[in-house]
């Protein structure tokens, strides 16, 4: 009797203490702090905290960081969105903006960015654009602003240039792209066994076709949708060389290690170890790279159809809470990380990220001695010729993600880029109008509520 | 009934409040969320904002799509790992149990990957399954073997996962058996040695029936945490493995959820993925029913 009374009793303790606990979990922050959630690894969040700390000394206002892994990042802030415990800053995927605006989460910041003086001329318009949304398309430079970007991540394609040294080629030019058929016959010429063991072990390059085929497509006039994102358009000629060609490489023309050996993580590594003449770098590649035992360097992808090189620009923005309680600080908070001189040389001395500064970039390409040479390919790709990943723009990836799930017997040579696309077209197609659908009625609950 | 002194009263209201506790505890952690969910199942909804009711949508939805359904099939396909772990621990109990050298250091040794991170197993074992470096294919190698680059076939991935799985559910299959192994009464197998019973007799009509309940209990516990398998998969095969061959029903329900932001549709396949265990529950308990016998 007396022993069931006390575990009763302590199982009471035990819910109420849960209550209370969860109960203090979730109120606000009234208190006059900022909490800033971010994402990234051990060197960013280092670089990252040391901007803050500066922020808080210059204006007084404290900030509290919460910090997670990459990719626990979006799911564990949506959850806390669920849970009514937004951070008044945080980081928002470009592909997340427009539901995180058709839902209310974000703060429309156009006139306190306005009012802080800073000058939006100076940034690269892809990244401000990025963030902007005019209810229906993204991108747009009239849109209303509802971030800044964080950084840029143009992917650029560089060389061996060791390598192509050893085999007396040409080095490829920095402004003039190569054509398809010039850049094969490169790869050809390096693709051989060079320790005499009967094995292959030296290749043109090994590329992920998810991360690389926007290149090849874009600079071959093809593209996933038609400009209002309302049409999949994978099924053309263009789209099918671009296709082709990529898995050609492995299955025809042999200048990439085998399709079964080419897991993203064995291309990688081939080419830090030097066994590729060609491999994608981003700026986040760039301190890795640079304690390579070879040099390389930038250059313009491979020009298509078109004659115009072509790739992709990554981006991450910083947004504001729509429900926080200290809108201009927090606004504060977004502007000096992204456009604060001092912030900004803090993060690019750190080796995670191109200035997003316009002048800063002009300079910190002009550098001397440093590896890459051309650092200014990676600015050409903001400023020129770079574009938004086909999902960025568009309400949701499901339909973008269906390129990729089948696309395996292609590679394998064992069906052609023409007869896959115009098969997964269709499922493309039907998923794109699935979330536009979504995209419509989510803005039209949040506006009757 | 009769006694209603002013004592018993007071003894009454303590009594309620004791129960109120986990009652309030139970509503607030666990009927609500579930009725929560219910709902939700049954809107269209990103997680963020506003909910739009959209009555049984979600679940006609999920009879079209055909990775939901691959999904569930990759999930039916981890579970032949668990009989073929619970041959092998029950060996390695019967073999952990006889008194050879560094006994306890082996089941120490068995029972390592049992707690350690699932992460860390994950990433380690996606290093050992690598096409060209991998552990795995190096030690096929000694034997002339070619080994594949696992993880990106379609058709040893899903096999590869088993064996993992295999591997990392052994020390605790083991320890349960080890602990009913020597539960059995030594008297059953005194008496079947004077039957002249053979060693294969006695584990066959003496220990494979006593420790009965242990598999039961291992059998109904792993299929409910097979059903949910999510953080090797999401390791190993982020993108749910070549032509979703990985994919497991929690992967691609989360990735509906949060990857698509379609938290309406992820929990209605959350909620038709729980009902599905509970009905293979209930089969097994039932199935248990008729097999059980009680011992006199």
């Amino acid at each position: 009797m007396r022993k069931s009374r006390l575990a009763s009793g302590m199982v009471a303790a035990l819910v109420l203490a849960g209550t209370a606990a969860c109960s203090a979990g979730s109120s606000t922050d009234d208190d006059g702090k900022l909490t800033f959630m971010f994402r990234g690894g051990e060197d960013e969040k280092a670089a990252y905290q040391e901007a803050i700390d500066r922020f808080s000394a210059d204006t007084g206002v404290e900030v509290e960081v919460i910090v997670t892994d990459a990719d626990q990042y979006a799911t564990k802030l949506q959850a806390a969105i669920s849970g009514n415990n937004v951070p008044d800053v945080f980081y928002i995927e470009q592909a997340s903006l427009q539901s995180y605006v058709t839902s209310g989460v974000l703060l429309d910041i156009t006139d306190l960015v306005a009012e802080s003086g800073v000058d939006l001329e100076n940034i690269w318009e892809y990244g401000v654009d990025s963030y902007r949304y005019d209810g229906r398309l993204q991108g747009t430079p009239d849109g209303a602003l509802y971030g800044l970007p964080k950084d840029v991540g143009p992917f650029a394609l560089g060389y061996n240039k060791t390598m192509l040294e050893e085999e007396g080629i040409d080095l490829p030019d920095q402004d003039e792209p190569l054509t398809w058929d010039e850049w094969l016959d490169i790869m050809e010429q390096v693709t051989k066994d060079t320790n005499g063991d009967g094995k292959i072990d030296q290749w043109g390059t090994g590329l992920n076709v998810q991360w690389n085929l926007q290149a090849l497509a874009w600079s071959n006039g093809a593209d996933w949708t038609n400009a209002d994102k309302t049409e999949v358009t994978v099924d053309t000629p263009e789209m099918a060389e671009a296709l082709q060609y990529i898995a050609d490489m492995t299955t025809v023309e042999e200048v990439t290690p085998s399709s079964e050996q080419q897991a993203t993580l064995d291309t990688y590594q081939r080419w830090m170890e030097g066994e590729l003449a060609f491999f994608p770098v981003g700026p986040w590649d760039v301190s890795t790279y640079n304690e390579l035992d070879f040099e390389y360097d930038l250059i313009p992808y491979p020009a298509g159809a078109t004659g115009e090189p072509a790739t992709w620009i990554g981006s991450l923005g910083i947004g504001v809470s729509a429900t926080t309680a200290m809108p201009e600080e927090a606004t504060e908070l977004v502007t000096y990380l992204s456009a604060d001189a001092t912030a900004q040389q803090t993060l690019v001395d750190a080796g995670i990220q191109v200035p997003n500064l316009k002048d800063m970039a002009a300079e910190w390409a002009a550098e001397e001695d440093v590896q890459p040479a051309n650092r200014q390919e990676f600015l050409d790709i903001v400023e020129d010729y770079g574009r938004p990943m086909p999902a960025a723009v568009t309400y949701g990836a499901a339909w973008y993600d269906e390129m990729w799930t089948n696309i395996q017997p292609v590679l394998d040579g064992k069906q052609t880029a023409a007869e896959y696309l115009a098969e997964v077209q269709p499922r493309m197609q039907q998923l794109l109008d699935e979330s536009n659908m979504q995209a419509e009625q989510a803005a039209a609950a949040n506006e009757t509520e | 009934m009769a006694r209603s002194s002013r004592l018993h009263q007071a003894e009454h209201r303590w009594a309620l409040a004791f129960v109120a506790a986990p009652v309030l505890g139970y509503v607030l952690f666990t009927a609500y969320p579930v009725g929560f969910a219910l709902y939700t199942s049954m809107t269209q909804w990103n997680g963020l904002g506003a909910m739009r009711f959209i009555g049984l949508d979600n679940y006609v939805r999920l009879f079209g799509d055909q990775y939901f359904w691959q999904s569930m099939g990759n999930t039916v396909f981890y579970m032949v790992g668990i009989p073929i772990g619970l041959a092998l621990s029950l060996a390695l109990a019967i073999g952990m149990n006889r008194a050879i050298p560094l006994r306890s250091m082996l089941r120490t040794v068995y029972y390592v990957p049992v707690i350690s991170s699932l992460a860390a197993i994950a990433i380690l074992w996606q290093w050992a399954y690598n096409g060209d470096f991998g552990l795995v294919n190096q030690f096929l190698a000694w034997f002339g073997i070619d080994g594949p680059n696992w993880l990106a076939s379609t058709v040893w991935a899903k096999p590869a996962i088993v064996i993992m799985l295999i591997w990392k559910g052994l020390g605790y299959s083991m320890i349960l058996y080890l602990a009913a192994i020597q539960s059995v009464p030594r008297a059953l197998y005194e008496a079947a040695e004077l039957d002249g019973a053979n060693g294969w007799q006695k584990f066959r009509t003496i220990t494979l029936p006593m420790v009965r309940p242990v598999t039961f209990f291992l059998v109904v516990t792993q299929v409910i945490a097979g059903s949910q398998i999510f953080t090797e998969i999401n390791i190993m095969t982020p993108t749910g493995g070549p032509e979703y061959s990985t994919a497991s029903s929690v992967f691609h329900i989360w990735r509906q959820a949060f990857r698509y932001q379609d938290m309406g549709y992820g929990t209605a396949m959350a909620i038709m993925l729980g009902i599905l265990i509970l009905i293979i529950t209930l089969v097994q308990f039932r199935l248990n029913q008729r097999n059980s016998f009680v011992l006199d």
